[in-house]
This record gives C-alpha cells, sequence and structure tokens, in this order.
C-alpha cells in the first residue's frame, strides 16, 4: 500500500498529512503531485546540509530523518549573540529555498520539542526551557508513538501535566525511558550527540564580508586563520599534528584540505605554507565566505625552551621536522621513511619502514657480521647457466641480464629456510630454503646468489640474484 | 726580488681562491688521511659545503650499486654530524648493507621520488635544512642550471651533497650534460678483494676510484679497501676508507702489483 512520506505545506493546507494512504489523498485532491519517496537522498541531502552547518559550530549532529542539532555553545558571540546567530542561520536557509523550523534551547531535548511543537524562530532564555515546554504535547518528548500515545490517552495532554507528576510510578508505568526523555529535556540528564565530525575545541573561523576567490585571498586567509587557531594552541602550551582547513563556498558546497606534521606543532607560518601547494585544489566557484580551521590530535607541548645539552633536538624542531613534513604532505607518507629493523631472517622481511621522526623501535638491531648487499632487489632475478662442481658447490659461472661472470672467489652458504614457527607446523616443508652464497667475479663484481631448495638428483637447481653488494 | 716576487704570488693565489669560492668562508675538507689521495685535492680533502658527482662505467649505470657503496663510505664521517637524507627512484637500498659497510642507518631518511625533477628539487630542499649533514640524490643527469642550484642549496647551511648518476632500468641513455658544477667527479667500480693470506672467500669490498674532474685540484685514480667491513666492532671517527694502491692513468692490467715479491 502506498502512503504519503511527506507533504508540503500546502498540501498540509488542503487536509492532507504524513501515513495518509495515497489513494485517499487523490481522492480529496484529485491534482495532486506526487513523487516517490527517496530515503536515501534524503539522507545524503540532510548530510550535505550538515556539512554545510559548520560554517555555524564545528559540534553538528544529524538527526535522522528530517533535522539535526547544532552545538552553539561558546560559538553564538561571533555573530554578537544567539538571535543574532539565529536569524544569519535563517536568511542563509531561506536564500538556499529550504523549508525550515527552527529554535535554540538549553537542550538537545528541549530543542527539538520546540522546534517541532512550538513557536518556530524560540529561543529559550537559559533554564527557563520548562515554562516553554509545559504546553507542548507529550509527542514532543521524543518518545515511542505507542507511549506518547497512551500517556494522552490517559488524559495528560501537556508536557506540564506530566511533570507535576510523581516520578517513581509515572517511570513505572511508561518506562524509564520516558523518564529519560523528560529529564533530557529539562536538562536533568545529559545527552550525548553523535556529532558528524569528533567534536574538537580546536577550532577557528573566519568570515568575510566579500566572498573571495583570487589564489593570493585564499593564501592570506589560510595564513590568517592558522594565526588565530596558532594563538590560542600557543596560549594553552598544546601542539597538533593534524590540521584541517575547510573553505565554505557561496553555493553551499564545503572544500576540505588536511595536512599532517610529523612532531605536534603550532607555528602557524609553516602550518600554512604546507596548505599552500594545495589550495590550487580548491574551487573557489562563485567565491569563499567562510573559512574553518580545525586541530586534530593536539597534546600538550612546552614552549620552544633552548637547551645546551641537546643540540640535536634543537636540530629537529628547527629543520628535520619541517623537513619531514614538507615531504610528507607533498610526496605523501609512504616515499619517506626510515629503514628500522624488524625481527625476521628473510632478507626481504628484516627491513621495516618507519616514520622518519618515530621513536626507535624495540626490535633487535642487524648484525653487523653477516654480509648483506647494498642493492637488494624487490624480486630476486633467476640467473641462468649456472656451472657449479657439486650441488653444494657455489657456482663457478652464471649469465645474469645476458653477461656471463665468472666467478674467482665466494663464501657461503648460508642458508635461509622459512619461518616455519610462523605458520601451522604441517604446513612446514623444505621447499622454501635459499642458500646464500657472496661471490665476486673476475672483474670484481660481488654479487648475492641463492639457490632455491634442497637438492633433489632429478631436478635441476634453479638459482637467483637478490642483491648486488659493490 | 725573489721575496717581492713570492709575496705577489701568494696575494694573486688568494685573490684568485676568493673568486673561485665566490667570496664564501672556507667551509672545511673531508680529509682521507692520507696524502697520496689528499694532496690531489683542494684544501687536503673532499671538500664540504659542495656537492660531488658519482658515475660508475657499464652496468653500474643501472645498478649503481658501487657508486652507492662508495658514497656511503664517504658519506659516514659526515653521519655522526647530522641526518643524512637519501633520494631513491628506484627503492633497492639495503639498509642491513650499509650497516655492514659501517653506514649508520640509523641516521638515514629515505625519499622515493616519482621523477627526475622532483628528485632534484627535495635534494635541494633537503640540503638548506638545519641538521642535515649530507644528501644523496639519484638521478639520471644534471644540466648546468640544476647544478647550480644544487650548489647554492649546499651553501646556504654548508651540508654536502653526493649525485649519483643512474639511469631507470632499460632507459635509453640520456645526452650528456655540458658542464657541471660539481666540485669533484668519481668513477668508482668494484674491484677483487684480497683476502688475508691463508683465509678463504672474499676478503673486505673494493672499490677502483677514478678523480675524473677535480675544481682546484688534480685528478687521480686510487684502489680502495673498506676498512673494518662487515665487523662487530663499532670504529671510530677514522675515515672508512683506505687506500691500497695509487693507481696511473693508464688501464689496470687484471693482476696487480699487490703482493710485489722482493726478488
Amino acid at each position: 500500500m502506498r502512503r504519503l512520506y511527506a507533504v508540503s505545506a500546502e498540501a498540509a493546507q488542503l487536509g492532507l498529512h504524513v501515513g495518509q494512504k495515497a489513494t485517499d489523498a487523490l481522492a480529496l485532491v484529485p491534482e495532486l503531485v506526487t513523487a516517490e519517496a527517496e530515503p536515501e537522498a534524503d539522507a545524503q541531502a540532510l548530510t550535505a546540509l550538515v556539512d554545510w552547518c559548520v560554517r555555524f559550530s564545528p559540534a553538528v549532529a544529524a538527526d535522522a530523518p528530517d533535522g539535526l542539532f547544532l552545538d552553539v555553545t561558546g560559538v553564538s558571540h561571533l555573530w554578537g549573540g544567539e538571535w543574532e546567530m539565529l536569524s544569519d542561520l535563517r536568511s542563509r536557509l531561506a536564500m538556499n529555498g529550504l523549508p525550515f523550523r527552527s529554535a535554540i534551547a538549553d537542550t538537545p531535548g528541549a530543542a527539538w520539542a520546540l522546534v517541532r511543537f512550538g513557536e518556530d524562530g524560540t529561543i529559550a532564555p537559559p533554564g527557563g526551557q520548562g515554562p516553554l515546554l509545559a504546553p507542548l504535547p507529550p509527542a514532543a518528548l521524543r518518545l515511542e508513538t505507542e507511549t506518547w500515545a497512551q500517556i494522552e490517552r490517559l488524559g495528560l495532554g501537556r508536557i506540564g501535566q506530566i511533570m507535576d507528576l510523581p516520578r517513581a510510578p509515572f517511570g513505572r508505568r511508561f518506562g524509564q525511558a520516558a523518564l529519560t526523555r523528560l529529564d533530557q529535556a529539562l536538562g536533568r540528564e545529559k545527552e550525548a550527540l553523535s556529532f558528524r565530525r569528533p567534536p574538537t575545541p580546536w577550532f577557528a573561523r573566519l568570515a568575510f564580508a566579500e566572498p573571495i576567490s583570487a589564489p593570493e585571498d585564499m593564501a592570506r586567509v589560510t595564513a590568517d586563520v592558522a594565526a588565530k587557531l596558532c594563538a590560542r594552541l600557543e596560549a594553552e602550551s598544546h601542539g597538533a599534528r593534524r590540521f584541517e582547513i575547510c573553505f565554505h563556498r557561496l553555493d553551499g558546497k564545503a572544500m576540505p584540505l588536511g595536512i599532517g606534521l610529523s612532531l605536534p606543532g603550532r607555528d602557524p607560518v609553516r602550518i600554512a605554507k604546507l596548505f599552500a601547494p594545495k589550495l590550487e585544489t580548491v574551487d573557489p566557484g562563485f567565491g569563499v565566505e567562510v573559512v574553518t580551521m580545525t586541530a586534530h590530535a593536539v597534546e600538550a607541548t612546552s614552549g620552544r625552551q633552548v637547551r645546551l645539552d641537546t643540540v640535536r633536538d634543537a636540530a629537529l624542531e628547527d629543520g628535520l621536522a619541517p623537513l619531514v613534513d614538507r615531504l610528507t604532505n607533498r610526496l605523501g607518507p609512504e616515499r619517506v621513511w626510515r629503514s628500522v629493523p624488524v625481527e625476521s631472517h628473510v632478507p626481504e622481511l628484516s627491513v621495516g619502514r618507519a616514520r622518519p621522526l618515530a621513536a626507535p623501535t624495540e626490535a633487535r638491531p642487524w648484525s653487523r657480521e653477516t654480509p648483506r648487499p647494498t642493492r637488494l632487489f624487490r624480486r630476486p632475478e633467476p640467473v641462468e647457466g649456472v656451472i657449479a662442481l657439486t650441488p653444494d658447490d657455489p657456482p663457478t659461472q652464471f649469465r645474469w641480464r645476458g653477461q656471463v661472470h665468472r666467478v674467482r672467489r665466494a663464501e657461503g652458504p648460508e642458508r635461509i629456510g622459512e619461518e616455519w614457527w610462523k605458520g601451522e607446523i604441517g604446513d612446514a616443508s623444505t621447499t622454501h630454503i635459499r642458500d646464500y652464497y657472496r661471490v665476486e667475479d673476475a672483474e670484481g663484481g660481488r654479487f648475492w646468489l641463492f639457490r632455491s631448495g634442497l637438492y633433489e638428483a632429478d631436478a635441476t637447481p634453479k638459482w637467483w640474484l637478490h642483491g648486488l653488494f659493490g | 726580488m725573489s721575496d717581492f716576487r713570492a709575496g705577489r704570488l701568494a696575494a694573486m693565489r688568494a685573490k684568485i681562491a676568493a673568486i673561485e669560492t665566490g667570496g664564501r668562508a672556507d667551509s672545511g675538507v673531508l680529509p682521507f688521511g692520507d696524502p697520496c689521495i689528499d694532496g690531489c685535492l683542494p684544501g687536503g680533502g673532499l671538500p664540504l659545503g659542495r656537492w660531488h658527482e658519482i658515475t660508475g662505467p657499464g652496468m653500474e649505470v643501472e645498478t649503481a650499486a658501487a657508486p652507492a657503496a662508495f658514497t656511503a663510505l664517504l658519506a659516514a664521517p659526515l653521519a655522526l654530524r647530522g641526518e643524512t637524507v637519501w633520494v631513491l627512484r628506484r627503492d633497492d637500498l639495503n639498509a642491513p648493507g650499509l650497516l655492514g659497510l659501517g653506514f649508520p642507518p640509523e641516521r638515514l631518511i629515505q625519499v622515493c621520488a616519482r621523477d627526475e625533477a622532483e628528485a632534484l628539487s627535495v635534494m635541494e630542499d633537503a640540503l638548506a635544512t638545519v641538521g642535515v649533514a649530507a644528501v644523496i640524490g639519484e638521478v639520471e643527469a644534471v644540466d648546468l642550471t640544476a647544478g647550480r642550484r644544487l650548489q647554492l642549496a649546499c651553501e646556504k647551511r654548508q651540508a654536502t651533497g653526493f649525485l649519483i648518476r643512474r639511469r631507470p632500468f632499460g632507459g635509453q641513455a640520456r645526452r650528456e650534460a655540458g658542464g657541471s658544477a660539481a666540485a669533484t667527479r668519481w668513477s668508482v667500480t668494484s674491484a677483487p678483494s684480497e683476502p688475508p693470506p691463508g683465509e678463504f672467500g672474499l676478503g673486505a669490498p673494493r672499490f677502483e676510484a677514478r678523480l675524473e674532474r677535480c675544481r682546484g685540484g688534480r685528478t687521480g685514480q686510487w684502489l680502495f679497501e673498506v676498512k673494518g667491513a662487515y665487523d662487530l666492532e663499532q670504529r671510530d671517527g677514522t675515515h672508512p676508507l683506505r687506500l691500497v694502491a695509487e693507481l696511473g692513468d693508464r688501464q689496470l692490467a687484471p693482476a696487480l702489483p699487490l703482493h710485489r715479491t722482493a726478488a
């Protein structure tokens, strides 16, 4: 059966309502225009609206299917007050042609109730949501439909009447959830909202009288908003590892960019420089009117100290950390690394990659005595024409890349087997055994060759070149 | 008269030296510790605060194994003063191998660049950074402008650059660039090792290095041996390369007159 999913204001005036059978609605209003409901598209539109609202406050939570919460604590003063902020929000929504209702209250519950059942645009004074909620119906408490219908059936038509009831019998009769909702609306109980972005108190915002779009302006506002945020970090002795800037365009789209630092930092010039090459990718469209910047992974860092004993630390902060940041942000984090030991006998597994300024690993360092090549091929290359006197002997001659090398001196074998203790005992076998030889040809070239597998009478052993010593 | 001439000559030499260095302070040298080779280099050692070019003949143009090992050995004393940045195009440098030669991998930051221009710009950036003592880069060719830019970056913080000429595998040979701003140019290849008498296997790695070009110095050709390769004991601050023999400019005969018996 087809039912109405949503109705416009005009349709509501004609007496249509949500949940009505589509055939009944068409019988009442023959010229009714209907469209197929698209809940996924609605959810996407709500997400887009949530992202757009970040210009007002970093803490935005979607309230599916048709609402959103904006935590305006500590940001309304940027507009000069709650009323000014709300009228700015309303005028911008109206400009975009969205039908809406809005309210501001101390608690999400009260705001939810006022926006749906109260007067549009209500601003509850601090601590004064009680009298405003009292005349509203129980449905305003965000209860299950059965619950509020039952409350109304018992003659409790207003929230004010519920507030006067003794709590314990009410809780027993209608469930703990109803009591929680009442307490949340009145501010007696805290409510956690799931914000779209992790709420961060490290937030800075710049709004412009005229939209900007020139590249040099974008670079300047990046520096300005970074300076604003970093001044706060500096004042509270904190530094952040990740910064995110968001350009809010005139047409409601938000363009985010992010950078990472290897050490927590708060130098606005450095941060702006790291953003600079990425600004080209931002399409300002008809102009950018608001820029926000947030800091993530914030940690307490002591200010810069001149310490005489640690020259290395000073150099790190001045030069190396910015260099690593520049390279990592330009080339990508997988292209800048420091090789660290990994406890493994297999040559290609014994080298790990760590972030250049990370603390040293606990793993046992590589041995200095076992010769390892300067160049290690990621995939061993096959060698042909190998002549060895006996199966256990190093080769006396081999061909690699079309060139024949006569072996003058050789060392080995160094047997490296599979790390059987890492897998199931049944899977262990002798097929993954390599006998490595270090050989030197007549010209002095030093090679790292291995023969794979154990010697078998009927099979010719396979030889590989795994690295070059130089 | 002779005093007068000597004085004028000295003044002229100082003038020429000032022109050559462009008026900047001398940033020191890294001596090899052997007068045979230090005498060929200006100031008695490998000039710091400049950049050096290292190439290899034949297959080494593609693999660059011997040039990489030799460069790591040249840069090993510098690693005690600060970080080393190694800019690669192919990521096949093996840190345990460098440790075996005596280069500390814990002071090495590896960067894999996507193309030639990026490798050069990363080198330039790293050279101008505080706390970086040496930058090693693997590029195919460097033209005069890029070389000059590298030189200016070296002068900023007196860091030393090493440029290993390496062609990508299977790539076409590029036209040789005309001039070069490098302080020295070396051509390095592996040389047969000599194990101590009565021992089997390979001896300490040896390199034959030809100094093809040297600003303010002389060219030459030498045979080096690595001191304390694959050795458990850490060396002190001496240069890891030991001069074995001075070679003439002529082509090497296969048998080296190293163990000449007294006739």
